[in-house]
């Protein structure tokens, strides 16, 4: 196999196994921000701004496979 | 094949005046600030104690980002005193961020058929100077205010010269070692927060491009789904950029006056 295969792999897979983390926490975030809302309506604004902060910041790990995935496409 | 647009990682040159290069990335900066600067004329001259449609829609944005900046920071004034940089960073993004929306924006290009315009933050460069420019501010305030304090939240020798007997000197060393790690914490945060800016717009101007490239019959519709989600994507990372900001710099200030406060 040629480098460029290699290349190619390398990117997709390290895009698909970099989302997998990501996926499940910003999954478990919403879900109990959610469960948090139904149980205190009230409070609803002020939870879903923190939730998007949350969800942003277990995000971050999915951008830096993003990011190495198109340093390797890219760059090299 | 289709014909995917040629994508390249940074700014494309356009100019070159002595050594420096003019990006497509820079106009668009440039273009975005006078936007802005025009906006803000605009609403001032009408500014006015009976509002206009307008100057409502901004007194809206304003007060929804002043009142979650006060709960970061615990006090009104102290929010205020940060509210000018973060809500110019805040409201800078908030256009860049949609600037391809503009239409037509995308096509115009120069004679060497490079774009002419690209969404600023899809340029590593700002997202990164807007970064260092608010932890560098951070680190300095608190160092400027309780310097010995700051600089102790980092390089942790308290607890080792307060050790009274030789059990305390695990718990005395795994202070000082966790006080390192946070010198990593600092170097991840730059990192993180420059990287999530730029990583979600560059993906999202590529996305639309492979979507739009694909064959002939996926240019027109098809797309329209992914650009709704760039633009949600990019009002939830202007707002998350300066919320992190403000929370770096909350956080970094709260650590010094709280050690002030205990003794």
């Amino acid at each position: 196999m040629e480098a460029e295969t290699f290349k190619l792999l390398a990117a997709g897979l390290c895009m698909g196994l970099g989302a997998i983390g990501p996926g499940i926490g910003e999954g478990i975030v919403g879900g109990k921000a959610l469960e948090a809302m139904g149980r205190n309506p009230k409070m609803a604004d002020k939870i879903f701004t923190n939730m998007i902060v949350a969800i942003a910041l277990a995000e971050s790990t999915a951008i830096y496979s993003l990011v190495v995935a198109l340093i390797i496409l890219f760059v090299f | 094949m289709a014909n995917i647009p040629e994508i390249s990682l940074p700014a494309e040159t356009i100019a070159q005046i002595g050594p420096f290069a003019i990006s497509n990335a820079m106009i668009a900066t440039f273009t975005t600030s006078i936007i802005i600067l025009v906006l803000a004329f605009l609403i001032r001259r009408k500014a006015g104690i009976i509002p206009s449609r307008m100057q409502v829609a901004f007194e809206g944005v304003l007060n929804f980002m002043l009142d979650k900046m006060e709960i970061a920071f615990g006090s009104r004034e102290k929010a205020l005193k940060f509210f000018p940089l973060i809500f110019t960073i805040f409201i800078f993004f908030l256009i860049a961020n949609q600037f391809t929306l503009i239409p037509f924006v995308e096509s115009i290009v120069t004679e060497d058929g490079v774009r002419l315009f690209r969404n600023p933050a899809s340029d590593y460069s700002l997202p990164i100077v807007l970064t260092i420019l608010i932890l560098v501010l951070a680190h300095v305030l608190a160092l400027a205010s309780h310097p010995i304090r700051h600089i102790g939240n980092f390089i942790k020798i308290g607890p080792i010269l307060k050790i009274k007997s030789i059990k305390d000197l695990p718990m005395a060393l795994l202070d000082f070692f966790l006080g390192l790690l946070d010198i990593v914490g600092e170097v991840a945060k730059l990192a993180s927060l420059s990287t999530r800016l730029f990583g979600n717009m560059f993906a999202g101007s590529i996305i639309i491009a492979i979507v739009a490239g694909l064959s002939s019959y996926t240019q027109f519709v098809v797309p329209i789904p992914f650009l709704a989600l760039g633009i949600l994507s990019g009002l939830v990372q202007a707002f998350v950029f300066a919320m992190l900001g403000t929370l770096f710099i909350s956080s970094t200030l709260n650590a010094v006056a709280d050690t002030n406060n205990n003794q």
